[in-house]
């Protein structure tokens, strides 16, 4: 995200920076200096924004809607209005909860387990004996896309549209060598932005019409046809929720996929109880989401001046929650960077806290459990070659390539 | 004992009813419902480890 820019090397710690690359390679390691010393980090101008890192104060700020708005100026992402249900803070909000968690509530999400199982072992099929696969390409991006699509009745071969407008939109790719400096850099980012939310819009408008004359069965002329409130949705509102599905639903899940992986990879004993107990993995899926925790931080707006660890925070100052910081936090887990499959209580909050917590998020468990069951009964040996120098994006943790050894080349390696 | 769930509180993180499914089970949103407000003893540990993974703290307990 462009308004995140690294500081200058040698800034103090009030300048530490969350979405820096170095920083996304190892976070962990970082976070506890922050908790400890600047709980609420505030940034010089031009990038006025505060960053919050104890598990407490994330989940303070999460749950107090009223002081810190969720509205589309606290992430502006090429949108021409706010996306629903993210950008509308409550009580509006609940509305359209109620609207679409019975489309992802746990009952619901269940019916797909089958077909994603399917399509894992037919994604595995296709690595067709290599020693060497880039986990990322070959998996982390066909299964969860491929079912997301399903769900929402797209055909797939748009999938690699769909994919440039995400990654325009989440990793705006300017390169900071053209540009004179960070004000010019924020605005051509912003119109790659705008011009992929364009797009967006347009296709989408044209698949609602499709919808309309001809019902079928799927997510979205689910959206184009239900009753809200005695009503059918407006074409701005299904609009709105098809460009935060495209956000939500063709990202996050990969970028799991990754750390989760690349963790197992490097920790043979860890990948090694999964594959001798596969009963472990739904507790691996919540343990590994606290400490790898993929989406490292979601960003509020503050709507009047407010105080916390004596930090005066004005009014629309970009509050930016370290989901990550939070979940590595000691005074809520105790021995933080012990990874243990059997932790309890693990209060995580790896998917949000408070009104707007994930939409997806029983949707992202089961294809993460399902994944994790399906890889490891078919790839049980696998690790990351040595040479491999593993990065991830900053903000949502991806790591594109991801190079796995598998079969008989990772015994040997 | 007794569990109770403030529905005001609850966003269906989850955690209770995978943790302690005899006595939470999700709602058509995914939501919490308590289906043994009356705790059996042999569900007892269970409950309270459930309330201990709420991360919003919607669930109490009383004897």
């Amino acid at each position: 995200m462009s308004q995140y820019q690294n500081p200058p090397s040698g800034t103090p710690a009030e300048a530490f920076n969350p979405f820096d690359a170095e920083i996304a390679r190892d976070p962990q390691k970082h976070f506890k200096a922050v908790r400890d010393e600047t709980p609420v980090v505030s940034t010089p101008p031009p990038f006025r924004n505060y960053v919050v890192s104890r598990y407490e104060d994330v989940r303070w700020v999460l749950k107090h809607p009223e002081l810190f708005s969720s509205s589309a100026e606290a992430v502006p992402i090429g949108q021409d209005r706010p996306l629903i249900p993210l950008q509308i803070d409550p009580p509006e909000h609940a509305k359209y909860r109620r609207l679409l968690d019975p489309l992802f509530a746990p009952k619901a999400v269940a019916v797909i387990e089958d077909d994603a199982r399917k399509l894992v072992n037919e994604i595995i099929d296709r690595f067709d004996g290599s020693a060497t696969i880039d986990f990322h390409d070959q998996f982390s991006v066909p299964v969860p896309c491929t079912l997301f699509l399903r769900l929402m009745g797209l055909p797939q071969e748009h999938l690699d549209q769909f994919l440039t407008w995400k990654d325009q939109i989440l990793r705006a790719d300017v390169d900071p060598e053209d540009y004179d400096d960070a004000s010019e850099l924020i605005k051509a980012a912003d119109a790659m932005r705008r011009d992929a939310g364009k797009q967006i819009y347009a296709y989408f408008s044209e698949a609602m019409e499709e919808r309309r004359t001809k019902r079928t069965d799927d997510l979205l002329s689910y959206l184009v046809h239900t009753e809200l409130e005695g009503r059918t949705l407006t074409d701005e509102e299904v609009l709105d929720v098809c460009f935060l599905f495209i956000i939500a639903g063709l990202d996050t899940v990969t970028a799991s996929l990754d750390c989760m992986i690349a963790r197992l990879a490097r920790h043979p004993d860890e990948r090694q109880a999964l594959v001798d107990d596969p009963a472990l993995i739904p507790g691996a899926v919540e343990e590994l989401l606290r400490y790898e925790t993929p989406v490292t931080g979601i960003i509020r707006l503050t709507t009047e001046p407010v105080e916390l660890h004596g930090v005066t925070m004005e009014p629309r100052s970009m509050v930016t929650c370290l989901l990550h910081a939070a979940d590595t936090d000691e005074r809520e887990f105790p021995d933080p960077d012990e990874v243990d499959f059997e932790r309890e209580p693990n209060r995580h909050i790896a998917f949000g806290a408070g009104p707007h917590r994930c939409l997806g998020s029983h949707l992202a468990r089961l294809e993460l459990r399902v994944a994790l069951e399906e890889f490891h009964a078919r790839v049980p040996e696998y690790t990351v070659p040595p040479e491999a120098n593993l990065a991830f994006t900053p903000g949502i943790r991806a790591a594109s390539p991801l190079p796995l050894l598998i079969g008989n080349a990772a015994k040997e390696s | 004992m007794r569990v109770s769930v403030d529905p005001d509180e609850c966003v269906g993180h989850g955690r209770c009813y995978v943790v302690a499914p005899d006595v939470f089970q999700p709602d058509v949103l995914g939501h919490c419902v308590v289906i043994r407000p009356e705790v059996p003893e042999e569900f007892e540990t269970a409950a309270r480890q459930a309330a201990a993974a709420c991360p919003e703290e919607a669930i109490s307990i009383s004897s």
